[in-house]
Parts: structure tokens; sequence; C-alpha cells
């Protein structure tokens, strides 16, 4: 532990609600600490604003261990903060120098509408979910061991995808906004396990569907696989029209 | 009861904009169109490799005025005499315009949707290489569009930008007889103007970057996912691109160095 103290100045969001106008605020944190997360940066912040009677800013977490996907927002205007692959909760202060100014927005997408402060409305992920990413097959009792056979391989590759947390990091990082990412690591995922296969024309079809309706157009930039906490691979993208292209082959489910 | 839950403070403020996932995509859905893209773009990819080896010809040592125009003859009357005359000429001229007339389509709408789905918001550019010509792809495309209405103004119809000296009329004699478009001093005519030869120079390099994040592009649109295929496309795009500008862009600079002349 240092005892090294650090004066940034905080640039933060505030909108009072959906339909209010946004502004930045300027706040000065003097006693920042290296290695401080840049959510409790915000806690530092929102204690000083507490005793100043001034209402804190509000944002999300949860976990702070990053496998929830809670919270989400731009740091200098990069999805999470300045480090690739980390969730907000998982990068520090140390990415920052005495002086410097950091500036927090909420994630920016037509997509993702301002609810409060730093907080989005996500919910058009889960509304790709609902479309069809889940297995709804009777699975019955449990099978007997061996009769369902997945190569170590292929369960290695199908965890890898399902590692996506969902935070809308992608969609905040790509410049068209597109949720494709997000959308070929479910694919992927449920594509290579048993279960999952069954459904998997039929997924494809509504749940890029769905996609489409709210978010971008994919154009191969490359910037959602930097800004991914869960380091789902740049590849998924490219998952998303190999399912929806192969789905218009098939006229059955799987 | 239902009335207190949404009647709770701010609960009126809450975003309603629940678009129901039954409501279909927008048509032509974007996913057809990235294909359409792909698939037309392959094509220019081939067209573009194809016009390349014809352009060298103006490298061959001995007599290339000779082979250039018998060149351009022999494309004239392609697959003679199973179809007479300039039949397959012009069916691949329609082939082609309507590639360009989709790949142009496409592009534009996907970069409209592209532009709405992001908001009135900007976006840093965190590193990759791909950011900013993939981001710029519509403006390389429009000025290639540009472009190509001015080559063949120039060297194909003859038309408003020819230069002087243009013909159409058959002015060369082939040695065993018969006389064709000269098409190689139409070209050397063409670049013999400067501003002309610094133009195809400048938009063979915007060629070069819109065919480096295309041609990569074509296999995420493909959906292809396999390491290899994936690392074989983003070389071969840059390959191709270097290919391509290296090779059309050495002309008109030949020609203005006085290396290619009549």
């Amino acid at each position: 532990m240092t005892d090294e103290k650090m004066r940034l100045i905080l640039e933060v969001w505030r909108q009072d609600g959906p339909r209010a106008e946004g502004r930045f605020e300027t706040h000065e944190i003097t006693d920042a600490t290296p290695e401080m997360s840049l959510l409790e940066l915000l806690d530092r912040l929102n204690h000083k604003l507490v005793e100043e009677d001034v209402d804190p800013v509000a944002f999300e977490s949860d976990c702070r261990e990053g496998i929830c996907g809670t919270c989400g927002l731009d740091v200098n205007g990069v999805p999470h903060g300045p480090e690739d692959n980390v969730p907000a909760c998982g990068q520090h202060v140390r990415s920052f120098k005495s002086g410097d100014t950091v500036r927090f927005e909420p994630f920016r997408a037509k997509a993702f509408p301002v609810i409060r402060d730093l907080i989005v409305d996500r919910t058009g992920l889960d509304r790709i979910i609902q479309a069809g990413g889940t297995i709804a097959v009777d699975a019955g009792t449990a099978p007997d061991a061996d009769t369902l056979q997945v190569t170590h391989d292929e369960a290695e590759r199908a965890l890898d995808f399902a590692g996506c947390i969902g935070c809308g990091a992608c969609v905040a990082a790509c410049p068209n906004g597109a949720a494709y990412l997000f959308t070929g690591a479910k694919l992927a995922h449920l594509a290579l396990i048993p279960h999952g296969k069954q459904e998997r024309a039929k997924r494809a079809r509504s749940m890029v569907a769905q996609m489409e309706h709210e978010f971008g157009p994919c154009s191969q930039i490359g910037e959602c696989a930097l800004a991914c906490p869960a380091d789902i691979p740049l590849p998924a993208i490219a998952v998303v029209n190999r399912e929806r292209i192969r789905a218009g082959f098939k006229r059955k489910a799987n | 009861m239902s009335s207190e839950i949404t009647t709770r403070s701010g609960a009126d403020q809450i975003p309603v904009a629940r678009r129901p996932a039954t409501t279909p995509p927008p048509r032509p859905q974007t996913w057809v169109l990235k294909v359409i893209m792909a698939a037309t773009g392959s094509v220019f990819v081939a067209f573009l490799l194809f016009h390349l080896a014809g352009n060298l010809k103006v490298y061959l040592p001995d007599d290339p005025r000779l082979h250039f125009n018998e060149y351009a003859h022999w494309l004239r009357g392609l697959l003679n005499p199973l179809l007479p005359g300039e039949t397959f000429l012009w069916l691949f001229r329609g082939a082609l315009a309507l590639c360009l007339v989709l790949h142009v389509y496409s592009g534009l709408t996907i970069w409209v949707r592209g532009r709405r789905a992001r908001g009135h918001h900007s976006r840093s550019i965190n590193g990759t290489r791909h950011h900013l010509i993939g981001r710029t792809m519509i403006f390389s495309g429009l000025i290639i569009l540009a472009f190509i209405v001015f080559h063949l103004l120039d060297l194909t119809v003859g038309r408003g930008v020819e230069s002087r000296e243009f013909s159409s009329k058959a002015t060369f004699t082939l040695p065993e007889g018969g006389s064709v478009t000269d098409a190689y001093a139409n070209l050397v005519h063409s670049f013999e103007r400067w501003p002309v030869a610094v133009f195809y120079v400048l938009v063979m390099l915007v060629v070069a970057l819109h065919l480096s994040h295309g041609i990569w592009s074509i296999v995420n649109d493909f959906g292809g996912t396999a390491h290899r295929t994936r690392t074989v496309f983003l070389f071969l795009a840059d390959v191709i691109a270097l290919i391509v500008v290296v090779g059309n862009a050495s002309i008109p600079i030949a020609v203005l160095t006085g290396g290619i002349t009549l």
C-alpha cells in the first residue's frame, strides 16, 4: 500500500431523467489512491457529494469483481475505461496521473437511452435474449452419463462464448451501435452444445431479427472485442452471419 | 395494486420505448444487405485483378502497343463465335452495373442504419487500424464511384473528360490486317495530362484502403469464423490492396516520367 494521494478532476455526466437535458459536472477528488477502482473513485465522489448535501451520482454496480456485467460507463469516451478487456470495476485509478481529468459518461448508443446520470436502459439486450437466447427443449430426466457427448474442445469453445456478461460495452464501443459481439457470442455458445443445437436455425432467425430491430449493422471495425470485459473474440461477429445464412437454408428449427 | 406501482414517484420517467420482439426488423434485413455487399464486393475484387492483368500489358517488352490493343480487341469479342459480336461484353457490363447498383445501395443503407443506431454521440478511436478505414468506407466508396464515372468517360466513352487526342475510331492497324481502337494511345494521351495522372494515383490509394477493409469484411459477412480462414483473409486483404495500388498507380507515373510512350 502506498500513502500516495492523487488529485483527479472528475467530469461526470448528470441527467435527472430520461427526458431531461444532460450536462457535465466538474468535481475534484484530492485523496484518490492508485489502487482504487474507478467505481471506488465514484463512491468517493458520492461520499463527498452527500457530505455537501448534493444528490449522489447514480451509477450501476453489483459484484465489483467482473462477473456480473452490471457496471458499465464510458471513461474518457472508452467503454469501461482505458484498459482493454477489463470491466469498469476492475479498472484502477493507477491508469491516470495525478492532475488528470477523468470523464465519466453513460454508455452511448441509440439503443441505450439514459435513465439517470450514468445509468442506461440496456433492456434492448434482454429483448435479444427473449427472442431466442434460451433453450426451450424438454430435457426430461437426467440422461445416463456419456449419452450426450461433447468433446472437451467443443465444451471449452462454448464456454469461451458463454463468458459474455451482457454488459453492453460492445454496443457502446461500436461506431454503428451494433450488438453483433453480444448476439454472436450467444448464438455461438448455444449452437455448440447438444440441447442448444435443436433450435439453432430458429434461434438465429429470431435473435438476428430482434437485434436488427434496435441495434446497428456491423462494419468489422473491431472496437467491440477490445472493449469486451469477457474477452469474447472478434469471430463472434462472423458467427451472426454464419448462423443467419445457415438458417436461410433451413426450414426446420435446428 | 398495479396502479400504485405505475404511479410511484418517477416511474413515469422510465423510458417506455419497449419495442416488442414481434415487430418486423427493417427491410431489407441488414444481414441480407451485408451478404449482398460481400458477394458483389467479391465480384469487384475478381474484376479488379483481371483488369490489372490487362493493364500491365503496357509493360510488355516488345511492342506493348500491339499487345495492349490486341487484348482490348479480344475483350470486345469475347466468347465469339458462341455469342456474336459484343454480346458477351454487354452481358458482362450489365452484370457489373447490377453489382454496382446493389453494392452502392446496400452500402448507403447500412451506413444510414449505423449512424442512426449510434445516435448523436461521438466515438473515440481505441487503436485498431480498421477503425478509421472501416468508418470511412462510405466516403472511399463514393470517391471510387465518382472515379468509375470519370474513368468510363475518359477511356471508354470518350466524352467530356477525354484527352484531346482521344479517338474511338479505328486507328490502330493490326499486323495481320484489320484496324482496331488504339486504346494504348488513348491511355498514354490521357495520362500525359498531369492532373489526370495525379488523380488516378490518388484514387488508387483510396481503392487500396477500400479493398483492405472490404476483403477483410467479406470473410466476416460470409460467416467465416475459423481462425485460419480469417488470418488468410486478413493477409490477402492487404496483399491484394497492395498489388492493385502498385500495379495500377505505376502506369500514370510511368507515363509522366516517360517510361511509357507511344
